[in-house]
């Protein structure tokens, strides 16, 4: 297609992103109002009902609750996470021990531990913290293993041809070149642990925004419930950003393009 | 001086692989590489010069016999036996400038130092001013040469090429070879080389070996009597011409004396 003025606005990011937007808005729109239950709140009530529960104090205070689980749960799948992962890509015989575990980890369903977790846990923030940790953990060692193993035989022959002890290898070597890698396993994880966050508040005990979402929920509020769900979207959506944005500047070697440019 | 001694290597396949026999990759090799010479190492693919080549630079172990260099046996890698990789191996993230200066940076070199040193041998091999550029933005031929530079930082006795313009275009390799010879005629170190190229073994080297394949074995070493300094008209001279033709014949002899094992004969 010939590059005009017009033709490079409507392929530019921002109104790239905008595009799907406004069309999920629409259907959701269009949509609830044909359907026109009771339950499921059409796009503006949505909207109107974010304006108005962002206004709450409570909103935010049960956004602070939660979101200590994240802290907890998330930084101390960070602090194992990228550690054993990195263990686990450089000495075969800790990967072969753990491999069966990461697998069991990554496929489990969180339900079916919960009631494991109560029963060790109780029902405190340590317990939201554990969910939240195992939900991330994987995701972040299995990444810091792949960036370790990728890492081209050739640049660790090369840093050993030159001298270089094992510290060295991984200070200078290792490390950054599984540096774009590790910060995959930040992002996914992150997502994941958002997913956790929640559901320990809807299976485990209701505080926070689980609570506030089965409060409106079953007082029978749909702009509400589908308000909060907005909400702790949104927050996923800034934090990726944030993640996305401390990897571009940190790891500015990451992105090989595959993306045709006809 | 290096010296190769009744050297052995047999790969075995891994566990589990079956039907994969042993590999005999060398088969009691001799040689003795004299300082300051330039060495080729021919031959079909398995004949174990890459083999070789890494044992002598530390990266493959030694299974019988011995190398030595300056005296000291070989046991591990080491920044005296510098290598050249054909893949270049640089580092994506560091710019020439530290990927030049990375074996001094290895070994504790002060930064200004070298820095310094690294800029000489930039200008050097020909890549003044692209001192601060990433490897992505340079091409097959400019990442060879920082990584000729980043090996002669390191002031080795020996430098080890594994087919270092295998991996560039025709053009750009032609290039190449003539830019090794000029830096190399700047302070001539010892060098093996390994290539697939007859062209290029002939013209760049003092002596030129032969290896032979399964068992990898020498079959032949040719000393090239072309006079120093080299250059690409050397390669209508006579003697070049009819040091390829020899080298060709023993190629083929040796490719002929396949056939029947591979045909079941």
């Amino acid at each position: 297609m010939r590059e005009t003025t017009l033709t490079r606005v409507l392929t530019s990011g921002p109104v790239l992103k905008v595009i799907p937007a406004v069309v999920f808005l629409g259907l959701w729109e269009v949509g609830a109002n044909w359907k026109d239950s009771l339950l499921i709140p059409n796009a503006s009530t949505t909207i109107r009902s974010t304006f108005e529960l962002v206004q709450r104090g409570e909103t935010w205070e049960a956004m602070w609750i939660s979101n200590q689980s994240l802290l907890l749960g998330f930084g101390m799948a960070v602090l194992t996470g990228i550690p054993s992962g990195l263990l686990m890509g450089r000495v075969r015989a800790i990967e072969k021990m753990a491999d069966v575990w990461m697998n069991v980890l990554v496929v489990l369903p969180m339900a079916m531990l919960m009631p494991v977790i109560i029963m060790s846990l109780g029902f405190d923030l340590r317990a939201r913290s554990l969910v939240v940790l195992l939900f991330a953990y994987p995701m972040v060692a299995v990444n810091a293993r792949a960036g370790v193993r990728e890492v081209p035989t050739d640049l660790i022959e090369m840093s050993r041809s030159f001298g270089a002890g094992e510290a060295q290898l991984w200070r200078k070597i290792l490390l950054p070149a599984a540096a774009p890698a590790i910060w995959t396993g930040l992002r996914v994880g992150l997502g994941r642990a958002i997913t956790g966050m929640i559901l320990a508040e809807l299976l485990l005990v209701s505080v926070g925004i689980g609570r506030l979402l089965q409060l409106y929920k079953g007082t029978f509020q749909p702009g509400n419930t589908y308000a909060i769900v907005a909400i702790v979207v949104a927050e996923s959506l800034v934090l990726m950003a944030v993640v996305r944005r401390l990897e571009h500047r940190l790891v500015p070697w990451a992105n090989d393009d595959a993306f045709s440019r006809t | 001086m290096i010296d190769i001694s009744h050297v052995s290597k047999t790969f075995h396949p891994r566990a589990g692989r079956r039907g994969t026999q042993p590999v005999t990759a060398l088969d009691d090799v001799n040689l003795t590489i004299g300082d300051n010479e330039f060495v080729t190492l021919i031959g079909p693919s398995g004949c174990g010069k890459t083999t070789l080549l890494r044992m002598v630079a530390g990266l493959t172990s030694v299974d019988e016999g011995l190398i030595r260099v300056d005296g000291k046996v070989v046991r591990g890698p080491s920044p005296d036996r510098a290598m050249v990789f054909q893949a270049f191996a640089l580092m994506p993230w560091a710019s020439v400038l530290r990927n030049v200066a990375f074996g001094l940076e290895l070994r504790g070199t002060p930064k200004r130092e070298r820095e310094e040193l690294a800029r000489d041998l930039v200008r050097k091999v020909g890549l003044a001013g692209f001192e601060k550029s990433l490897p992505a933005e340079l091409s097959g031929g400019m990442r060879q040469r920082v990584g000729i530079a980043r090996a002669l930082a390191v002031n080795p006795s020996v430098l080890l090429m594994d087919e270092p313009f295998g991996a560039l275009d025709e053009q750009t390799k032609r290039m190449m070879q003539e830019e090794l010879l000029r830096i190399w005629e700047m302070e001539r170190k010892t060098v093996i080389f390994v290539t697939h190229s007859i062209d290029e073994a002939i013209l760049l080297a003092d002596r030129c070996v032969l290896m032979s394949a399964r068992p990898g074995r020498i079959h032949e070493i040719e000393t090239i009597h072309l006079p120093r300094p080299r250059s690409r008209a050397d390669e209508t001279s006579a003697e070049f011409i009819e040091t390829k033709a020899r080298l060709w014949d023993h190629l083929r002899s040796l490719q002929l004396a396949e056939e029947p094992k591979r045909v079941g004969v």
